[in-house]
């Protein structure tokens, strides 16, 4: 290792050790982050397709109600399933910010562990079947059904000579 | 005249050509044959058994947008109301009827054309992917023709993107600057898919493997165009992007079914011409690794689909209609973001055919051993959000895995030639622009990472304000000193003017404005924003209290934000430094003893001209 090796290192080392301290962690919660916390479980119903605690049209009269709503249900004491019911009856499903874990909705939530599962079996298979196949350079008598490797050859060089930049 | 009005300035009156339906299609169709023109005049005499096919496909998408333009959305249509008995009147207006506010704003002069360009842009390859299936073209020509082409598109689609993001954050006044909606969904998800093809064609160029898969990548990417397009204008999703639910969704869902079919019959025909021509030597490979990032991408893109579609299935289905918002995708993508984050360190140092034990210790080694002090130092200064912590490690060792990239590269090019570090950093770029010019963008990711990391870390604060009173908010203290109204020529701007203080030392003023747009008689708002790298104070006049009758000032804490968007133009830089041909490499021999006959001019040995390099 040369000398100049730990050096860069350490600078990067350095260069990077300081983001962390560019950010303050989250202090002590204020007690509105409880309605921010529960607001942040439903969408706003003015068709903004934003959560209802990040909806900010100027003027949202619905946004508005709703957070009223919301801050009334839990200076009641309400529990967040009250608050949800409550939602859900006003609005339907469709107030819900995130598909609730139960019945058809749970498809949702299993569908991108079912792509990520599926694909990786994919990905093995391809792997397996690579590693057992015979690289068709290897075997100039095999190659895909109907094309002779002089016919491939001659293709490869006639369209290498039509696209030559 | 539906879409502006004489005071706008002429900056948006340009714009208000795609505002709407009929204008965003006839913009489309213009790029797109601008993209067109530009195929067949660089390859006009070239090619000859190939292009035929190419023209073929592109005249064909381009007839279907003609079609749109002058039989179902056109944009030069005479504007009428209907009176009472049905009949239309077509009466002269005095003036049209005004720019939608949330539009005029910079970026939404420069945000669509961008992401117009990704999405016709990836016609290109398309067409060609098609086209030398169809002619049964063999080799991997066509993917050396396009992947300048894809390239382009593929830039302009990430530019898009994020000033999409950029103007959601200035304008939409909520603090954040992605919110999965439908229509951002529909732009990001063929970008994931190119941004598969453009690392899978490699496999392809190297080893002669993956063609299906790449075929289906092009394939798939331009269906996704079409699709996010449909998705947007056919009213299917609910969307405050998405333009006024007409019947033009037909028309994309029967453009749909026709490319499927004609790319399924071509496939289904010629596949033959699609063998691999290698095998795998190792498990631990390039060819593994690209493997795994495709298919990282694809998850990545479909779980975003069948997320946005969840409504429309869940409506079907069970009749009730269940809304998929922020949270959810958040919960399934921050997981995904961080293995594709991990393979984007992994994947490049990794040899073609096999890597060696003692290569991977040399390679990953400093890398990971940065990256895991970098965790070690944030844990103590407090860091506990799990995915930022993890972000935060995985961003130091991709960047240090770029960085020893650099490093290596530069110090033998300063061996042979005496040039500083820098220099000889560019010397390599140079030489190798591909490659360098990939880790330039992959660096561009890890800057755009290391601004979502930050997003864990917002805080907000709303105070009904008077004159003279104070918010504090982290090390900020906003000051109201008072209001003013600015008359524009097209708006009324109600503005506060808050003094910004650190440390009771002030800073800066900024002015968070509501606008009144008498045309239209609607409103909107325009942040005011003090960024650093450290973090973006973001003010937002958030209106009157229907309470205290009070102005209310929503002040957000936003940290590292910055860095997405010098993120973003770090990708821009290193796709241009990619699409630039390499510089020969001139090696320069060590000075040898010359007869003395020779001037001193070329005292050296002649330069030996070196093969490109290749990654």
């Amino acid at each position: 290792m040369t000398k100049k090796r730990p050096v860069a290192a350490i600078m990067m080392l350095a260069m990077f050790a300081v983001v962390p301290l560019l950010i303050t962690p989250a202090g002590a919660q204020q007690l509105s982050e409880r309605a921010k916390q529960v607001g942040g479980k439903f969408m706003c119903m003015c068709n903004c397709n934003q959560v209802l605690t990040g909806c900010n049209h100027v003027g949202c009269s619905t946004s508005s109600a709703m957070l009223k709503e919301l801050n009334v249900s839990l200076s009641r004491g309400d529990s967040e399933d009250a608050i949800t019911q409550m939602f859900v009856q006003e609005f339907g499903t469709k107030v819900y910010a995130e598909p609730p874990k139960s019945g058809f909705s749970l498809v949702a939530w299993v569908l991108p562990s079912v792509y990520l599962f599926v694909g990786t079996g994919l990905v093995v298979f391809v792997i397996s079947r690579w590693r057992k196949r015979p690289a068709i350079q290897a075997a100039p008598a095999g190659g895909a059904p109907g094309i002779s490797a002089e016919l491939l050859e001659r293709s490869r060089a006639q369209a290498s000579r039509e696209t030559q930049d | 005249m539906a879409h502006s009005n004489r005071d706008l300035s002429t900056f948006y009156k340009v714009a208000a050509l795609w505002s709407g339906q009929e204008g965003s299609l006839l913009f489309w169709s213009f790029l797109l044959a601008v993209y067109v023109l530009s195929v067949l005049i660089t390859y006009r005499n070239k090619n000859g058994e190939l292009m035929p096919y190419v023209g073929v496909v592109m005249a064909g998408v381009q007839i279907f947008f003609l079609t749109l333009n002058n039989f179902v959305a056109s944009p030069f249509k005479a504007l009428a109301s209907p009176g009472a008995d049905g009949v239309l009147n077509y009466v002269a207006r005095a003036d049209g009827s005004g720019l939608n506010p949330l539009l005029q704003y910079p970026e939404m002069v420069i945000h669509p054309p961008n992401l117009y360009s990704g999405y016709t842009g990836f016609t290109i390859p398309f067409a060609f992917a098609l086209g030398a299936l169809l002619a049964r073209y063999p080799g991997e020509k066509w993917i050396h023709l396009t992947r300048k082409w894809t390239m382009i598109a593929w830039m302009f689609q990430s530019m898009g993107i994020l000033l999409g993001a950029h103007w959601a954050y200035a304008v939409l006044g909520w603090g954040g600057y992605w919110g999965w909606d439908p229509v951002e969904n529909a732009s990001f998800l063929p970008w994931l898919t190119g941004t598969a093809f453009l690392h899978s064609v490699m496999m392809q160029e190297k080893r002669g493997m993956m063609k299906v898969w790449n075929v289906w990548l092009v394939f798939c990417t331009f269906l996704l165009c079409i699709l996010g397009t449909f998705l947007t204008r056919s009213g299917i999703v609910s969307s405050v992007h998405a333009f006024a639910q007409s019947s033009i969704g037909s028309w994309f869902v029967g453009f749909l079914v026709v490319i499927i079919s004609v790319c399924l019959g071509a496939y289904l025909k010629n596949r033959d011409y699609l063998k691999s021509e290698n095998q795998l030597d190792s498990i631990v490979s390039r060819e593994s690794s690209f493997l795994f990032n495709n298919l990282i991408l694809l998850v990545s893109c479909v779980a975003i689909l069948s997320g946005t579609l969840f409504p429309v299935f869940s409506e079907w289905i069970t009749g009730n209609r269940i809304s998929v918002g922020a949270p959810f995708f958040n919960k399934v993508n921050i997981p995904i973001g961080l293995l594709l984050l991990f393979l984007t360190g992994v994947g490049p140092l990794l040899a073609w055919r096999k890597t060696s034990t003692e290569s991977m210790k040399r390679n990953f080694g400093w890398p990971l051993g940065i990256g895991l002090i970098a965790g070690v130092i944030a844990l103590v200064f407090g860091f506990r959000e799990i995915y930022s912590w993890v972000c935060l490690i995985l961003c130091v060792f991709v960047a240090s895995t770029v960085g020893l990239e650099f490093y290596r590269g530069a110090k033998v090019i300063r061996a042979r030639s005496g040039a500083t570090y820098l220099a000889s950093a560019v010397d390599l770029t140079m030489r190798n622009t591909r490659r360098y010019g990939g880790y330039i963008v992959h660096m561009g990711m890890v800057f755009v990472f290391i601004g979502l990391s930050g997003a864990a870390f917002n805080r907000d604060l709303q105070k009904d304000m008077q004159v003279g009173q104070t918010m504090q908010i982290g090390p900020y203290s906003l000051l109201l000193q008072g209001f003013d109204s600015r008359p524009e020529k097209n708006y009324t701007a109600q503005r506060m003017l808050v003094e910004v203080l650190r440390d009771k030392k002030p800073i800066m003023m900024l002015y968070p404005e509501k606008r009144h747009f008498s045309t239209n008689e609607q409103n909107g708002t325009m942040v005011a924003i003090y960024s650093t790298l450290k973090e973006d104070l973001y003010v937002v006049y958030a209106g009157d209290s229907p309470d205290t009758q009070l102005p209310v000032l929503h002040a957000y804490l936003n940290p590292l934000v910055k860095w997405i968007w010098l993120g973003g133009a770090v990708v821009v830089l290193g796709t241009l430094v990619a699409m630039l041909p390499n510089r020969r490499a001139v090696l320069v021999l060590a000075g040898a003893p010359q007869p003395a006959a020779q001037p001193l001019t070329h005292g050296l040995t002649p330069s030996v001209t070196m093969r490109d390099g290749h990654d």
